[in-house]
């Protein structure tokens, strides 16, 4: 009796749900008439479904036209479509620099020749559109530390989004222990630790006012890097406590911004 | 689908007439907000625009655009619950106050009804997965079957999850809130 019924228990659940039929169906029925527990389980589940069934959701109309919907969709597709294209902007200036860093080291004297010279008496004068498009000096170091601290500020966004999402997990593991399914987010955060070390080491000066968040937030990952995939609520709540008591995430979003410019 | 990976762009309107009142139902069984739901499904078509041109053609649509939807409106809620906005307009009183202003819509009048807000409040007490699986099951009447395909989930885990879900809202709706 004990072990139909715990055999049986889900299978009364369904049978509420209306999925169970055939043999199946006569069997827990068959069940139900000798276990009251399960028969008054039964009953409040069933009544849990008709509650579902006169949701007004289930019979809810969006309200907008079809041909509304297309268009502003196919607005949508046009506007990413002309974004989509453009990768970011440090993106476009990674190959230009690695470029201008390869001549650098090939034929230093080569960039001279394009650096503004001091005035010359038979010197040919170069006209106003072209001398904007040399680089100097300053304007390399510049294109340097942009790109330096647009790659700080993108690794704090992914970093702190991995930590919302093991902060913020309810998927539960669907074990009895009530573990909670953290997902992706151990992997990702030891793959964010490596390009840490490209982060700082680059950054250098340029990021050195984020130096604080960046090791705070490589001490949450790391806490994250260590958990498996499926994880005890109580190590959760501690990443989480943790993450509150730093303020991470609203340091993180400040100097993400501030990065970024 | 065959004509939009054409690039037919006349072809997005008969799919959405198609498709869009029970994308619109997942997405607002989840998410109980009618602007979210409506962005969810507005999000869904464009996806589906971007992935035509990889269509095989072979298969029905249908499934792969609730799957979309369930997705997006996960995606939707969790940024929703990190900004604490989750639900908010549904909650006793609140939601009356932000309805009042919208004007007249087919499915306003209903939402803020006891059932809406009572089943509201027991779904918002489910784990993400168990909320899918139960919207799956009782606003589209899927199979356990086409549930597991529709999350790409096992059938085990679809059944599992239905009947921890239907405990802890019969747990919730007896307790009179979440």
């Amino acid at each position: 009796m004990i072990f139909a019924h715990r055999r049986l228990r889900r299978r009364v659940s369904l049978l509420a749900a209306g999925l169970v039929s055939g043999r199946d169906e006569a069997e827990v029925r068959a069940h139900l008439e000798t276990c009251a527990r399960c028969r008054a389980e039964h009953e409040e589940l069933r009544a849990v479904v008709a509650t579902l069934a006169s949701d007004p959701v289930r019979t809810a109309e969006p309200g907008i036209a079809a041909s509304v919907l297309a268009a502003r969709v196919l607005h949508d597709v046009d506007r990413l479509g002309a974004l989509s294209p453009r990768p970011r902007r440090f993106l476009v200036a990674l190959p230009a620099l690695a470029a201008l860093v390869a001549v650098a080291l090939v034929a230093p004297g080569l960039l001279d020749r394009f650096r503004p010279q001091p005035p010359q008496a038979a010197r040919v004068t170069i006209p106003k559109a072209e001398a904007s498009q040399l680089l100097s000096e300053d304007a390399l170091a510049r294109i340097e530390r942009n790109v330096a601290r647009e790659q700080a500020a993108r690794y704090l966004n992914e970093a702190g989004d991995v930590l919302v999402a093991v902060a913020a997990t309810g998927v539960d593991c669907d074990r009895a222990d009530g573990s909670l399914d953290v997902g992706a987010a151990p992997e990702r955060s030891r793959e964010l630790l490596e390009k840490r070390r490209l982060v700082v080491d680059a950054g250098g000066e340029a990021v050195a006012s984020a130096q604080s968040v960046l090791d705070d937030v490589e001490l949450a990952l790391r806490q994250v890097a260590e958990l498996p995939s499926c994880v005890k609520r109580r190590d959760v709540e501690v990443v989480q406590k943790d993450v509150e008591a730093r303020q991470l995430l609203m340091r993180i979003r400040l100097m993400s911004r501030e990065l970024e410019g | 689908m065959a004509r939009l990976a054409a690039g037919d762009r006349d072809a997005m309107a008969p799919l959405v007439e198609r498709h869009q009142t029970r994308l619109y139902r997942i997405a607002l069984g989840y998410l109980r907000e009618r602007e979210d739901a409506l962005d969810v499904v507005q999000e869904a078509f464009v996806k589906v625009f971007q992935a035509a041109p990889r269509w095989d053609g072979s298969a029905d649509a249908g499934p792969w655009l609730s799957r979309v939807a369930v997705n997006l409106s996960i995606d939707r809620w969790r940024r929703n619950k990190r900004r604490g906005q989750t639900f908010a307009p549904l909650v006793e009183g609140d939601h009356l106050e932000v309805l009042k202003d919208r004007g007249p819509a087919p499915d306003r009048g209903l939402l803020h009804r006891d059932t809406g807000g009572t089943v509201a409040r027991a779904l918002r007490a489910l784990p993400e997965r168990q909320r899918a699986v139960v919207v799956l099951r009782h606003y589209q009447e899927l199979s356990l079957e086409e549930i597991a395909a529709t999350l790409g989930i096992s059938l085990g885990t679809v059944k599992s999850s239905l009947h921890r879900a239907l405990h802890r809202m019969r747990e919730t709706l007896a307790g009179g809130g979440a």
